[in-house]
């Protein structure tokens, strides 16, 4: 159990570190930006466009639901024992614990460009005014459906959570791609 | 001025286009620069509009959150990279148990609603050449620290407009 508002800033601020550690891509190369370790694996760009596909399904929904819902506002928002449980496991390791892409979501080897940032920061925009907007409704009420099954809704709150979450374990990833480039060279 | 910026036990460095605040946020912190710009803006319908700045030896607050410690729909930007030294609303507040602080502060505040006055004033002022001539006289300082494009968004009128009256 947390307050709503705690939460909100919370996210917000997490928000507020993505967008500037991904401004700073903006001054890369192509060449910088595509640069992978070995064939299968993702370079800097695939690892956002991989989250653009996914704010392609969550953003368009999370604007419907908020802007459809007659809810009011809770002081107190409760985390849902599933929304819960996605949430946390997103959240990068230590030691990486490697997660299947749904095929429908892996952008392995497509034609990308630096129009994937843009994409990428125009959606967190979008995520920042909805987190605005979420304050006039429940976090607890209005659900959301999931991209893994449409049977499987989650609460806007632990949404939110699951999706930033996911953000940060990709961002982390374009660290470590940054890294290895590094010791490649 | 030395002695508020001398609270200060933390000092951030945020790059060009990297945010210090978004919309919606609690910030209650005062922010003095060292070096660099930043802009304070809101977005209006997915444009922005910028209302104030600040560069080198500014103080730079949401005061709409650090008055009422409420959330700001204000965002705030860096122009260039930029040095900042954070001192907090508890530091702020322990400050200014001193009377002489509490004087100097006074002092700021009184000067800040001149400003806001002079601001409004700047706003409802029709013509764009009097709109210009009017923050020329009273910050010259500005047109050398901060680019044209968000002079412009200020002042309200085009990039080209701005150039024109620049060259008149």
């Amino acid at each position: 159990m947390m307050q709503s508002e705690i939460l909100i800033q919370s996210l917000l601020e997490q928000e507020r570190q993505i967008i500037n550690q991904v401004e700073k891509l903006k001054s890369y190369d192509l060449h910088t930006l595509t640069w992978k370790e070995n064939e299968i694996s993702w370079s800097m760009l695939e690892c956002l466009e991989h989250l653009n596909l996914y704010g392609d399904f969550y953003l368009p929904q999370i604007e419907c639901n908020i802007k459809n819902s007659n809810t009011h506002a809770d002081p107190q928002f409760k985390s849902g024992l599933l929304g819960n449980y996605f949430a946390k496991i997103m959240l990068p390791k230590e030691n990486l614990n490697k997660m299947k892409t749904f095929k429908n979501k892996n952008p392995l080897n497509a034609k990308l460009d630096k129009t994937v940032i843009h994409k990428f920061i125009t959606h967190q925009q979008q995520l920042l005014d909805l987190l605005n907007q979420a304050r006039n409704v429940s976090l607890n009420k209005v659900k959301i459906q999931t991209s893994i099954s449409s049977l499987i809704k989650l609460k806007l709150g632990d949404t939110f959570q699951f999706f930033i979450n996911h953000i940060i374990r990709h961002v982390a990833q374009i660290d470590r791609i940054q890294a290895a480039m590094k010791n490649a060279k | 001025m030395k002695e508020i910026v001398e609270l200060s036990d933390k000092i951030i460095t945020i790059d060009r286009n990297e945010f210090l605040k978004v919309k919606g946020s609690i910030d209650n912190n005062v922010y003095y620069v060292e070096s660099g710009s930043l802009r304070v803006f809101v977005m209006d319908d997915n444009e922005e509009q910028t209302i104030r700045f600040g560069y080198k030896e500014n103080l730079i607050v949401s005061l709409d959150s650090f008055l009422t410690g409420k959330p700001s729909d204000l965002l705030i930007q860096a122009i260039k990279k930029t040095v900042i030294k954070v001192i907090t609303k508890q530091q702020f507040d322990k400050f200014l148990e001193r009377e002489s602080n509490r004087n100097w502060w006074t002092k700021i505040l009184e000067n800040l609603v001149y400003q806001q006055m002079e601001r409004e004033i700047d706003i409802l002022t029709n013509s764009p050449k009097e709109r210009y001539k009017r923050v020329l006289k009273r910050s010259p300082q500005l047109f050398q620290e901060i680019p044209s494009r968000h002079i412009a968004n200020y002042l309200r009128m085009s990039p080209e407009t701005l150039s024109r009256l620049k060259k008149s």
